[in-house]
C-alpha cells in the first residue's frame, strides 16, 4: 500500500505541478521549455525501450523524430489534416519505418545494429535533403499548427496537449513494460537463444519493441514539428542523437522516471551553455560529486581506479573547460562528450537506478507482495503414460563439414520414460539434443514427436510443437529475478492482446502466471529465491531454475542437458528428487548425463552413442554391462 | 570523351573506394582481437592528418613528417583503448560502443577549436598532373593512394604472419580463452590492434588528405562509408574489404554523376542494410555456428 502511494503520489503530483506551472508562470520562455520537455520525454520513453529493455545502442531515434515530425509536417500542409490525424500519421510513420528498418536490423547484435541504426539515421538526413520536391530541402519547411476538432490552439493550449499524450504514453508503456512483454523484451537481452527456446518468439517481440520505440519518437517528432512550425534536416543529425542517448543514459534506463530526467537535461543544456555562470556552477558541482562519488568508490575499492578516476579527469577538464574558455558555445561537442563519458563511466546506472535504490532505502519501501502460489498439480496436471512412443529419430544425421557429429542415429523414447543418453565427450550427445530441439537443422533422417515431424532448425517452432529443454551452458535471464526467468516461458498464461496490455487490462492474468510460477519455483526449492535476480544466484540454483523456467513450458518432451554438471554432492541429490518428480507427473525426460549413479538411479532406459553412432540401448545395469559401451568408456582393448 | 566517361568515373571513384577499405580494415584490425570497433575512427583519421599538417607548417619536410604522423596515429589509438574500450570489455558490456562515440565527438570539437572549422589543403610533392592511359586521366597522387594503402596493409598482413607477436594477435583473434591460457596476454594483444588500427587512420588521413583538404567534416562522411565497406565485406575478410571499397567508391562516383551528388552516401548505407539483412556476417565472413 505505501509503495503504490509513494509511487503514484509522485508521479501525480509532478503531473499536477507540470500542468500548473503555465497558469502560475505567464512566461513564454517557460513554456516552450517545458512543452520540450514534454516532447522529449515521449521521445526517451521511446529510446528507452530499445536501449534500456533489448539492450541495443539504438542511433536512430533522431532520425524518427525527423521521419514524424516531417510526416506531419506534410499532413498539414499538402493534405490539410488536422491535428489529431496528423500527429497519428507520425505515430503511424514511426512504426512504419521501425518495422521496416527492425527486419535487417533483426538478426544483429552489438556493433552490426549499431551500424544499421547509423546508417539508416544518415540515410533519412540524405533523404530530407535532396528530396526538395516534397522537403523543400535545407530551406526548410514551414507549416502552421492545425486545429484541434476546429479549436485554434495558443501555446498554452498546445502544452497541455503535450501533456495529455506524455501521461497517455506514460501509463501505456507502463502498463507494457511492467507484462509479459516487458520482460521478454529483457529476456531477449540476456539470451535470446533461451527466449527462442521457451517458444515465446524473438522475432515478433524484438519487431514490436523496436517499432513501438520508433513511433513514439515519431509521434514526439509531430508534436515537434507543430511546437517549432520550422522544419530543417540539419535537426535531427548525429549531434541530436548523441544528446538523446546522453539523456537516456543520465536519467538512467529501464525507467520512465529516467527518461523525463533525461528529456529534463535535454531541454536545459542549451540554455545552461549560453550562461557561463551558470555553466561554472553547475561543472564545479558535477566535479565535486565526481570527486567525492570517485574518491569512496576507491577507498572502499567497488570498483578499479581507473572506473574511479576517469570521470573526476573529465569533470576536471570541464570545469577548466568552463573557467578558461571565453566561448563555450564553441566547445558545445566536446562538453557533451565529456558529461556522457563521465556519466557513462562513474553512474553507469543513472540518475534514476541510483535514486530508486537510495529513496526505496530511505523509505523502506517493500517491494509489491507476492500472489499466493497455486497447488503444483494446476500448472503441471499428471498425465497417465501409456507407454506410447513419444519421439522417434530415424537415421539422424549432422554433419559440420567433416565432422559427423550425429553420423544416422534412431531412437525411440516412450511417453513417460526417464531416458537417459550417456557417451564419452564428443560423442554427439549435446549435437543430437541441439538437432532435437531446433537449434541445428539436421542433416538428414527425420524426427517424429507423436507420429508427426518435428520442425526443422527452429528452436522456437520446436518449443511450439511440445519439446522444452535446459542448457549445457547455462542461459538464464540473468537480469531477470528467478520469479520472472520462470514467467518469462509460463505457457498459455497470456491471451490478452496488445491493445489491452496497454490500456492495463491484463492484471488479472499477470497475478495469475506469478501464482503459477511460484508453483514450479516452489518444486524445484527456489520459492524463497522467487525476488533475487538470477545473476546473484548460486551456481547449483541456476540449474534448478533452468529446470524449472523449463517446466513452465508444460513440455510434452523434457530435455535436460547435463544437469548434474558442476553440481556439489547435495546438490546433486536435490536434482535426483526433482527429476523423480517430474517423473512422477508423468513429464517424458531425455537425460544427458555424465554422472552414471544419476542415470542409473533414474532411468528407465539408456542410449549409448559413441562417435555419432548408437553402440548400445536397454535398461541401465544391463547397458553398463555392455562390451562395446566398456570399450568406449575404457578404452578399445579394456 | 563521352564513352569514356564511365571507366573515368569507375576509376577515380575506386581510388577513394581504397581509402574506405583502409579505414575499414583499421575496424577489422579491432574487431578481430576483442570484437569491438571504434565508432570514432573517422575522428583519428581526421586528427592524425591535422596534426600532420600541422608537423609540415613547422617545416618538416613530407618525408618525415609521414612517421611523426604515423605516431602520433598509433597514441591516438592506444587512447581509445584504455579510456573507452577497455572498460567495456572487462565489464562485457556494449558500453564501447557509447564510449568510442562520445570520444570522436570529443576529438572532433577538440580539432574544432585547435585547426579551426574551415577546410585547409594539404600539400604533398607528389604531382596531381594527369597522366593519360587508355584515355583514362589518373593522377600521381591517385596512384599514391593505391600504393600507400597496399603498402601499409601489406605490412600489416607480413606482420601478423611472420612475427612471433603478429602470431600472438592472430591466436586471440581465433580464440581469447585459449589464447590466454598459452600466456598471451588478451589486453596486451587489444592494445596492439588499436595501436594499428590508429596507424591505419593515420595513413588513410595522410593519403585522401591531399585529394580531399583537411577539415572537421572529413571524417562523418569517411567513416560511414568505411563502415558500410567492413560490413558489407564482413568484419574478418582483409580481402574482402579491398574489393568491396573498390566496387562502393566506383558505384558512389557513378551515383554522383548521374543522380545528384547529394546522393552519393546513398548507395553504400543502402548496400549495408541489404547486406545485413541479406548477410549479417558480411559476403566474404565466415558464418559462425551458434553454440550452447
Amino acid at each position: 500500500m505505501k509503495r503504490i502511494l509513494f509511487i503514484h503520489g509522485a508521479e501525480l503530483l509532478v503531473l499536477v505541478l507540470l500542468a500548473c506551472i503555465p497558469i502560475a508562470v505567464k512566461n513564454p520562455f517557460v513554456l516552450g521549455l517545458l512543452t520540450l520537455l514534454a516532447i522529449y520525454g515521449i521521445l526517451l520513453i521511446g529510446l528507452d525501450v530499445t536501449v534500456g529493455y533489448l539492450g541495443q545502442i539504438n542511433l536512430a531515434q533522431a532520425a524518427f523524430l525527423g521521419l514524424g515530425a516531417y510526416t506531419a509536417g506534410l499532413m498539414v500542409t499538402h493534405f490539410g489534416l488536422g491535428m489529431i490525424s496528423s500527429l497519428f500519421a507520425s505515430l503511424l510513420a514511426g512504426l512504419a519505418f521501425g518495422a521496416l528498418l527492425a527486419f535487417p536490423a533483426l538478426r544483429l547484435e552489438g556493433p552490426q545494429f549499431a551500424l544499421a541504426t547509423l546508417s539508416f539515421s544518415a540515410l533519412v538526413t540524405i533523404g530530407l535533403n535532396e528530396w526538395e520536391s516534397v522537403t523543400n530541402g535545407a530551406q526548410g519547411l514551414q507549416l502552421v499548427r492545425p486545429t484541434l476538432f476546429g479549436l485554434e490552439l495558443a501555446a498554452q493550449g498546445f502544452y497541455w496537449l503535450c501533456i495529455v499524450l506524455l501521461v497517455f504514453v506514460w501509463i501505456a508503456m507502463n502498463n507494457l513494460l511492467s507484462s509479459q512483454w516487458g520482460r521478454t523484451f529483457e529476456a531477449l537481452r540476456d539470451s535470446p537463444i533461451a527466449t527462442d527456446a521457451m517458444g515465446v518468439g524473438t522475432f515478433r517481440h524484438k519487431v514490436a519493441a523496436f517499432a513501438l520505440g520508433s513511433g513514439l519518437g515519431g509521434l514526439a517528432g509531430g508534436l515537434y514539428a507543430f511546437n517549432f512550425q520550422y522544419l530543417q534536416p540539419q535537426s535531427f543529425v548525429y549531434e541530436l542523437m548523441v544528446i538523446l542517448l546522453l539523456g537516456v543514459v543520465l536519467g538512467g534506463r529501464k525507467s520512465l522516471w529516467g527518461a523525463l530526467v533525461g528529456a529534463t537535461l535535454i531541454v536545459l543544456l542549451p540554455n545552461l551553455l549560453s550562461n557561463r555562470f551558470l555553466f561554472q556552477v553547475f561543472s564545479i558541482i558535477g566535479f565535486v560529486i565526481a570527486l567525492v562519488a570517485g574518491g569512496r568508490s576507491y577507498i572502499q575499492k567497488t570498483t578499479k581506479p581507473f572506473q574511479a578516476g576517469a570521470p573526476v579527469v573529465a569533470m576536471g577538464m570541464l570545469v577548466i573547460v568552463a573557467i578558461f574558455f571565453p566561448n563555450i558555445e564553441d566547445l558545445r561537442r566536446a562538453i557533451f562528450a565529456l558529461m556522457l563519458f563521465s556519466v557513462v563511466v562513474g553512474l553507469p546506472e543513472g540518475v534514476m537506478g541510483f535514486a530508486a535504490r537510495f529513496l526505496s532505502k530511505l523509505f523502506h519501501i517493500a517491494p509489491a507482495p507476492l500472489a499466493v502460489p497455486v497447488p503444483l498439480h494446476t500448472v503441471l496436471p499428471i498425465r497417465d503414460p501409456d507407454g506410447s512412443p513419444l519421439l522417434e529419430l530415424r537415421q539422424l544425421k549432422r554433419h559440420f563439414g567433416g565432422v559427423r557429429a550425429v553420423d544416422g542415429v534412431s531412437m525411440l523414447v516412450q511417453t513417460g520414460h526417464i531416458h537417459g543418453l550417456i557417451g564419452p565427450n564428443g560423442s554427439g550427445k549435446s549435437t543430437l539434443v541441439n538437432v532435437v530441439s531446433g537449434l541445428y537443422k539436421p542433416s538428414g533422417g527425420t524426427m517424429l514427436l507423436r507420429g508427426r515431424a518435428l520442425p526443422h532448425g527452429s528452436l522456437f517452432r520446436a518449443a511450439q510443437a511440445g519439446i522444452s529443454r535446459t542448457f549445457q551452458n547455462l542461459q538464464i535471464f540473468s537480469e531477470l529475478t528467478a520469479l520472472e526467468n520462470v514467467m518469462v516461458a509460463m505457457k498459455g498464461v497470456y491471451r490478452k492482446s496488445l491493445p489491452f496490455v496497454l490500456f492495463g487490462l491484463s492484471h488479472k492474468e499477470e497475478r495469475y502466471a506469478q501464482s503459477c510460477a511460484l508453483a514450479l519455483l516452489e518444486m524445484v526449492g527456489l520459492r524463497e529465491e522467487a525476488r533475487i535476480t538470477a545473476r546473484d544466484l548460486p551456481y547449483g540454483a541456476q540449474r534448478f531454475l533452468e529446470i524449472a523456467r523449463a517446466l513452465a513450458r508444460r513440455p510434452d518432451l523434457l530435455i535436460l542437458d547435463e544437469p548434474a554438471a558442476g553440481l556439489a554432492h547435495p546438490d546433486v541429490t536435490k536434482l535426483i528428487e526433482i527429476i523423480r518428480d517430474i517423473h512422477r507427473i508423468g513429464i517424458t525426460t531425455i537425460l544427458i548425463e555424465h554422472h552414471m549413479e544419476v542415470v542409473s538411479e533414474l532411468c528407465d532406459v539408456v542410449t549409448v552413442l559413441d562417435g555419432g553412432l548408437v553402440i548400445a540401448e536397454g535398461r541401465p545395469v544391463d547397458v553398463k554391462r555392455h562390451p562395446k559401451v566398456i570399450a568406449a568408456y575404457l578404452g578399445a582393448n579394456a | 570523351m563521352t564513352t569514356s566517361i564511365v571507366p573515368q568515373l569507375i576509376v577515380s571513384g575506386a581510388m577513394m573506394g581504397l581509402i574506405y577499405a583502409l579505414v575499414a580494415y583499421g575496424f577489422q584490425l579491432t574487431y578481430a582481437t576483442s570484437r569491438s570497433i571504434n565508432f570514432g575512427q573517422g575522428e583519428l583519421v581526421m586528427v592524425s592528418a591535422f596534426f600532420s599538417l600541422t608537423l609540415t607548417k613547422l617545416g618538416l619536410p613530407y618525408w618525415l613528417m609521414i612517421p611523426g604522423g604515423l605516431l602520433f596515429g598509433v597514441v591516438l589509438g592506444l587512447f581509445v583503448e584504455r579510456a573507452a574500450v577497455r572498460l567495456a570489455l572487462e565489464q562485457k558490456s556494449e558500453g564501447w560502443v557509447l564510449l568510442t562515440i562520445i570520444m570522436g565527438l570529443f576529438f572532433f570539437s577538440a580539432a574544432e577549436n585547435i585547426w579551426g572549422r574551415d577546410d585547409q589543403p594539404f600539400p604533398t610533392p607528389i604531382t596531381s598532373d594527369a597522366l593519360h592511359v587508355l584515355g583514362i586521366s589518373i593522377t600521381p597522387l591517385e596512384i599514391s593512394v593505391a600504393v600507400g594503402v597496399f603498402t601499409i596493409m601489406g605490412l600489416i598482413e607480413l606482420f601478423k604472419r611472420t612475427t612471433l607477436l603478429g602470431k600472438a594477435f592472430e591466436a586471440v583473434s581465433v580464440d581469447r580463452d585459449a589464447a590466454e591460457l598459452m600466456g598471451i596476454s588478451t589486453t596486451h594483444t587489444v592494445m596492439l590492434s588499436y595501436g594499428l588500427s590508429g596507424l591505419s587512420a593515420a595513413v588513410a588521413g595522410i593519403l585522401v588528405s591531399p585529394i580531399t583538404t583537411v577539415g572537421p567534416t572529413m571524417a562523418s562522411v569517411l567513416v560511414l562509408k568505411a563502415f558500410s565497406v567492413a560490413v558489407v565485406a564482413g568484419l574478418d575478410s582483409g580481402f574482402g574489404v579491398v574489393l568491396v571499397g573498390l566496387f562502393l567508391g566506383s558505384l558512389e562516383s557513378l551515383t554522383s554523376y548521374y543522380v545528384g551528388s547529394g546522393w552519393r552516401e546513398a548507395p553504400g548505407l543502402v548496400l549495408l542494410i541489404l547486406a545485413l539483412a541479406v548477410r549479417p556476417t558480411g559476403v566474404f565472413g565466415k558464418a559462425v555456428i551458434r553454440k550452447v
